[in-house]
């Protein structure tokens, strides 16, 4: 793949004309105000018939795993691959050149949440889980750190699950940062199972949990330096009891640790098509107040200082592109990437996206920070990127451990 | 029943014109191109016909250069069956596409045909008049409401007329022009776009047609409108009928 087809093109326009006229106008409030995102997302999945798509691949999803034929989570190859890579990726970049936190509250919902239940659940509990979630008839929320354990999420995770003789189970524990946290319907919530062993040694147990459980409790959304509108929270249980069919799987015999790791690694896929969004969005705003913006007589744009602002944010919208296109090319070819590579593509996006954001308030000058030029919202929410779905620092090691290895 | 909808490809209302130095034409580098937003409207009038009535087909027609294929992609994601774009690079003027089109009634065989009141490019607001004038055919343009008879026989079509609505009853087939207020069209979904790909989209060169389109009219001169200055306080209504009356020459 070397250009967007004609038919992604189309996606695309299709995608902007919806986001322009009823997220731009909305925008201070879903930033600034009490709104959740989720009416609008909503209204995006019905309106482009992704609820329907998404229903229909589930059904196919489930027959295949009923007839034995497919294993959960497997890939089929081929142009429809690339094809439905690319229908996901195209929304989140368009969505992002406005409200990156609106595709961090899908994302969560759907690609974390979902996507852990489907590739792990039992038939019966994607039925009840996994489809609502899919369709966003449910909110969904993906749990693992704790105010002890980010980066190094397992190590010092401290919540508990303790077998209760029937066969379930009573959790306990506290969760931050969570995004969804607040509204969530459905939490997918990680822990270590409890037999009196030393913590570092426990087993990793992953529970789904519904939000009126007893003993579940939530925080209001958490104030924060962007990504307003994906509201963020804390969760606490207290003796939160739970039967057998909420444990994922149905079995403590899955592995939930290698299943989590491959839940960052979808996390961390998503992570270039959102800075993508970003920096377009950035270099083309850019682009416009460089030839409009009159100083010393001149536009600012003849000013070889702000070329190679321009020029910059131009090699990168192109990098980050290019990694688009191979991301469709791989789902294509039925591949997914290695935990390093992922790791290497959110690093590289996640700092590009920063980079230029910023570049873009200078550019602007005063009107750089003000909120009525957009570009100080982007950068705000660009740091983000950074820091969740693993810290840039932990993707620089993980990218060394891999070279290491030898 | 067989309805035709006209699809034009024009600059997006938003993109800013500029005009070309010669001032006869506007600069087309960087406009971003949609389809008629009227055209549009007809689209979706024509689809939600479709929905009511079974067995209804949507042909879209547009005349143009090969870049209108675009337009008529969105147009059958939005639901359309099937496109045909008659190609020319040449400026087409109304009479020249009422023609064409006129063409092609006598190989479609349409009961119904859906247009934009007007193109907002040029504005003309006649080409819907002018087809059903060649064809012989009832017009109601302006429409707010489009009803079809049970029988598919005829159409009660709501205009907006100066000073409140008007009501026609018409007979099949006929020409209606769609008015803003017809309907909110809707986007195309991401199946339906999946789906376009592999709709019939016929292409047939202008010449084959053997229609007269030579031009009857040239563009001599384009002005952007004068710049909005800011308003200006009055001490009086005396000053003001003043001012009215010997500096804007309205009274
Ligand atoms: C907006 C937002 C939404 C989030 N949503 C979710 C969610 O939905 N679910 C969820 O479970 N979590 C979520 N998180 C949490 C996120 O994944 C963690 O914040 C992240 O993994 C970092 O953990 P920490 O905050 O504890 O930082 P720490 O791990 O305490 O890191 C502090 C600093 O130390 C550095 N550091 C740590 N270890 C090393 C090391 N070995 N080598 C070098 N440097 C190191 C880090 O890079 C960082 O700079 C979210 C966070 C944010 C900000």
């Amino acid at each position: 793949m070397i250009e967007w087809s004609e038919q992604h093109e189309l996606i695309r326009q299709t995608f902007r004309r919806f986001v322009e006229a009823e997220i731009k106008p909305n925008l201070r409030e879903l930033e600034h105000g009490d709104t959740p995102p989720y009416a609008i997302l909503r209204k995006l999945m019905a309106t482009f018939g992704i609820d329907q798509v998404a229903r229909a691949r589930f059904e196919r999803q489930i027959a295949r795993e009923k007839e034995g034929e497919a294993g959960p989570g497997e890939r089929a190859a081929g142009p429809e691959a690339a094809d439905s890579a690319a229908m996901q990726l195209i929304p989140v970049i368009e969505l992002c050149r406005y409200c990156p936190g609106m595709v961090t509250a899908l994302g969560v919902s759907v690609g974390l949440t979902a996507a852990a239940i489907m590739s792990r659940g039992t038939l019966r509990q994607k039925e009840r889980w996994a489809l609502p979630l899919l369709t966003l008839e449910t909110i969904g929320a993906w749990a693992i750190t704790e105010p002890g354990s980010g980066s190094d999420a397992f190590g010092g995770m401290k919540s508990t699950a303790r077998r209760d003789g029937d066969g379930g189970y009573v959790l306990n524990g506290s969760k931050t940062f969570i995004t969804n946290g607040p509204y969530a319907d459905t939490i997918v919530f990680i822990c270590k199972l409890d037999e009196g062993n030393e913590p570092r040694e426990r087993k990793v147990l992953t529970f789904v949990l519904d939000k009126d459980l007893p003993g579940l409790t939530r925080s209001r959304p958490m104030l924060k330096m962007g990504l307003h509108s994906s509201p963020t929270g804390e969760l606490f249980l207290e003796d939160v009891r739970v039967g057998r069919e909420r444990l994922l799987g149905e079995t403590e015999d899955v592995p939930a640790r290698a299943g989590a790791k491959q839940t960052f690694s979808q996390e961390r896929a998503g992570v270039p098509a959102m800075a993508l969004g970003i920096v377009s969005q950035c270099l083309e705003l850019s682009v416009d107040y460089a030839r409009t913006r009159v100083q010393f007589g001149r536009p600012i744009g003849e000013f070889q200082l702000i070329q190679l602002k321009l020029a910059r944010m131009e090699v990168a919208r192109m990098n980050l592109q290019n990694l688009i296109f191979r991301q469709i090319e791989m789902a294509g070819a039925g591949k997914r990437m290695t935990l390093a590579e992922a790791s290497a593509a959110k690093l590289y996006a996640a700092q590009t996206a920063m980079d230029v954001a910023l570049e873009a308030v200078q550019l602007f000058g005063g009107n750089g920070y003000m909120a009525e030029f957009q570009v100080e919202q982007l950068c705000r929410d660009a740091k983000v990127l950074q820091i969740y779905a693993g810290t840039d620092e932990i993707q620089v090691s993980q990218i060394a451990r891999s070279l290491l290895r030898g | 029943m067989k309805i035709l909808v006209c699809v034009k490809r024009v600059p997006d209302p938003e993109t800013v014109i500029k005009l070309t130095p010669e001032g006869a034409s506007i600069v087309t580098d960087n406009v971003k191109w949609v389809i008629n937003p009227f055209d549009e409207i007809a689209i979706e009038e024509a689809l939600r016909i479709k929905e009511k009535a079974a067995g209804t087909e949507v042909v879209l027609l547009s005349i143009g250069q090969k870049t209108a294929q675009e337009q008529l992609r969105t147009g059958l994601a939005m639901g359309a069956d099937r496109a045909i774009l008659v190609l020319t690079d040449q400026v087409v003027e109304p009479l020249a596409v009422a023609r064409v089109i006129e063409k092609l009634v006598g190989t479609e065989k349409p009961e119904l045909i859906l247009m934009g009141k007007q193109a907002i490019d040029d504005d003309s607001n006649c080409a819907g008049q002018m087809v059903a004038e060649l064809l012989g055919w009832p017009q109601a343009t302006f429409a707010s409401k489009v009803v079809l008879g049970g029988d598919q026989k005829g159409a009660q079509v709501t205009r907006e007329v100066d000073g409140g609505l008007e009501t026609l009853a018409i007979p099949l087939p006929a020409v209606v022009t769609a008015d803003l207020r017809l309907n909110e069209p809707r986007y195309a979904s991401l199946p339906g776009i999946m789906k376009a790909r592999k709709k019939e989209l016929k292409e047939i060169p202008l010449a084959e047609l053997g229609v007269d389109v030579a031009p009857r009219t040239r563009i001599v001169k384009l002005e952007t409108p004068p710049k909005r200055t800011g308003g200006r306080k009055v001490g009086s209504v005396q000053e003001l009928v003043q001012v009215l009356h010997d500096e804007a020459k309205v009274i």
